[in-house]
């Protein structure tokens, strides 16, 4: 190796004045965005519980028939589907607190750390990414129920496009409970656990994939407190155009609290030294 | 996001003023001073868990420490932590870069959260790779890299910016050895140039090398501080080196010498005893010490005290402080 100095830095460069909040957390989106484009992969296997539930839950009720409360005129596949965009959403926040974490170990937070940028830049991007991702994998299970499965429900364009819309908005307030638990747990291991531990049973219990009504008693006495039912309840309304839109506003609160709540304790988590 | 003007040259750039750090029970900082003047060199010097990272921690504005006061280019730590990370290039004793990314993607994605537009951050990553022979990896994600590559992407991540002050955490671990000499004549263009750089390190060759002057940290304290030739001559103006045959008995040899009122060292990789001398003649001491327990010395040499005896006389033995001849904390 050759040691030319000449080309180092010296003070007399004119230095770089620093960046913009915005123009920071610009190019950490685009960052954190960059594996959906170099490694489709992460895609892929984002998608693949959610798709696995659409296929295997249609499936067996297409053979079984409707449970007793199911609402008249309506098929299992239309039911389901917000269910199933709302846990490719669930899904999509957890990865973006399992991101942060990747980010904390792998130095570059660390790297950040020493840069005249503002701390909330990272968590901002990784907010945003995860925004992107969630609303990828959505349109692409929309495009493989609708080709593959037959999705036509009965609420029109603009009610689906306001449906997904409301799941995006879910997918984002959840996603800051992720990246704020990433923040301070700051390990992948019980992140990962709490997402088996307490998205799936979330899920289930909840008016997701069979009505509330004919769940256990004990179960529909949880799924009517879950605010995973209220976000699947608004969704489904409004995608299918059945009633029930009485539960946007309730979703919409419960994401806000969420949202809120957690990018506080994120920023508060991010701030303890390494 | 104006720059404040800098401080002028001669100006002290890194200050930290009985500077300490207390996690829990351990007092990884114990009232800490040190100072460098724009476009010097200060090696911390300190056994594992001396506090060299911790202060560096503390000076880069990323711990706070417990008590005390620090500044860089004439920032209060606490206060100005904004304007310290504008001026800070820092490379940890750990690698931080992005391993998704590519090494010219994570010096790119650098330059560009410093505010360089993307012709210019392109530009001053070219630059870098060039600099640090990363040039043929460049687009290879950086997970893939050696261990040394991954070290050297990291110091040219943290001159980025043009830093005026750059804080290297043991900068050479795990770098072979064209790699370290490459790496010293990088840092010794930049202090040319006006740099101010904290290195800390555990080679002795390094800091003798590049450093202007040095500070030795053990359990957290300053236990000695000065340029090189200064520690050197702390420790007496010579020494006797003696080497064991692997049959006798280090401590023996060791409790002798200490009879004949001598203050042997030990604790050098090859097992030697170093003891300082104040003339030769004393040289016949140490033979006459040893033969009094039977000990014939495999090998015994006498000459000018090297930085490692310095370390290891100081660092060891923090209770040899007492004698006034080593007490030479404000020599700086
Ligand atoms: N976060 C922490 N919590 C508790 N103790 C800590 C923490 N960080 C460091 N210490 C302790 O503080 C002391 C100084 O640690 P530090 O990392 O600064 O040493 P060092 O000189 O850099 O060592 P090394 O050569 O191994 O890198 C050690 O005793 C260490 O165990
Ligand atoms: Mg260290």
């Amino acid at each position: 190796m050759s040691a030319t100095t000449t080309t180092t830095s010296t003070p007399s460069i004119p230095q770089w004045d620093g960046s913009s909040m915005f123009h920071q957390i610009r190019v950490l989106t685009g960052r954190s965005l960059r594996a959906l484009v170099t490694d489709p992969g992460v895609v892929l296997f984002g998608l693949l519980q959610p798709v696995i539930v659409l296929f295997m839950l249609t499936q067996v009720f297409s053979k079984m028939g409707p449970p007793p409360h199911f609402p008249a005129g309506i098929s299992y596949l239309d039911f389901v589907l917000p269910a199933v965009l709302i846990d490719n959403a669930v899904q999509s926040a957890v990865q973006s607190g399992v991101g942060l974490v990747e980010d904390l170990k792998n130095g570059i937070v660390a790297r950040l750390r020493s840069l005249p940028i503002v701390p909330s830049s990272l968590l901002i991007a990784r907010s945003i990414a995860n925004l992107v991702r969630s609303a990828v994998q959505a349109v692409i299970i929309l495009v493989l129920a609708v080709t593959v499965l037959g999705y036509s429900p009965h609420g029109g364009l603009a009610q689906v496009a306001a449906s997904v819309g409301l799941t995006l908005f879910i997918s984002w307030s959840l996603g800051w409970a992720f990246i704020a638990a990433g923040a301070w747990l700051r390990r992948a291991e019980p992140m990962q656990n709490l997402a088996i531990i307490a998205v799936l049973p979330m899920m289930f219990a909840s008016s997701a994939y069979i009505p509330i009504a004919d769940l256990p008693a004990w179960l529909g006495a949880v799924a009517r407190v879950n605010p995973l039912t209220y976000a699947i309840n608004a969704t489904r309304a409004l995608a299918l155009g059945i009633p029930g839109a009485g539960d946007v506003l309730p979703a919409l609160l419960f994401g806000g609290i969420i949202a809120a709540a957690g990018a506080t304790l994120a920023v508060y988590g991010f701030r303890r030294p390494m | 996001m104006t720059r404040l003007t800098a401080p002028p040259p001669s100006e002290v750039m890194i200050e930290a003023h009985e500077v300490s750090k207390v996690y829990g029970t351990v007092r990884a900082l114990d009232s800490v001073s040190i100072s460098a003047r724009r476009g010097t060199v200060l090696a911390l010097l300190g056994h594992n868990g001396a506090g060299k990272t911790t202060l560096v921690g503390i000076l880069t504005a990323a711990l706070p420490p417990t008590s005390g006061r620090a500044a860089v280019a004439g920032f209060d730590v606490a206060s100005r932590p904004r304007e310290i990370r504008q001026r800070i290039g820092l490379t940890g004793q750990f690698a931080s870069v992005d391993g998704q990314l590519s090494g010219r993607e994570n010096l790119v994605l650098l330059a560009r959260l410093l505010g360089a537009g993307r012709k210019a951050a392109r530009a001053r990553a070219d630059e870098l790779l060039e600099l640090f022979a990363l040039g043929e990896v460049a687009t290879r994600r950086a997970q893939t890299y050696s261990g040394g590559l991954r070290r050297r992407l990291d110091l040219a991540a943290s001159l980025v910016g043009h830093p005026e002050v750059i804080f290297l955490d043991e900068p050479t671990t795990g770098l072979d050895p064209s790699s370290r000499i490459n790496l010293w004549e990088i840092v010794e263009g930049l202090v040319a140039e006006g740099t101010t750089v904290l290195l800390t390190t555990q080679y002795l060759d390094e800091a003798d090398r590049l450093a202007d002057s040095i500070t030795v940290l053990s359990s957290g304290a300053v236990i000695a501080s000065g340029t090189a030739a200064e520690l050197k001559a702390s420790v007496g103006q010579r020494t006797v080196t003696v080497t064991l045959d692997g049959a006798d008995d280090p401590a023996l040899a060791v409790a002798a010498l200490r009879e004949a009122a001598m203050e042997p060292v030990t604790g050098r990789q090859d097992g030697a005893i170093v003891i300082p001398i104040a003339a030769s003649r004393d040289i016949a001491a140490v033979v006459r010490a040893l033969d009094n327990v039977g000990i014939e010395a495999a090998e015994l040499s006498f000459g000018e005290p090297s930085l490692d005896d310095v370390y290891l006389t100081l660092a060891e033995q923090p209770a040899r402080l007492a004698s006034p001849s080593l007490a030479l904390g404000a020599t700086v």
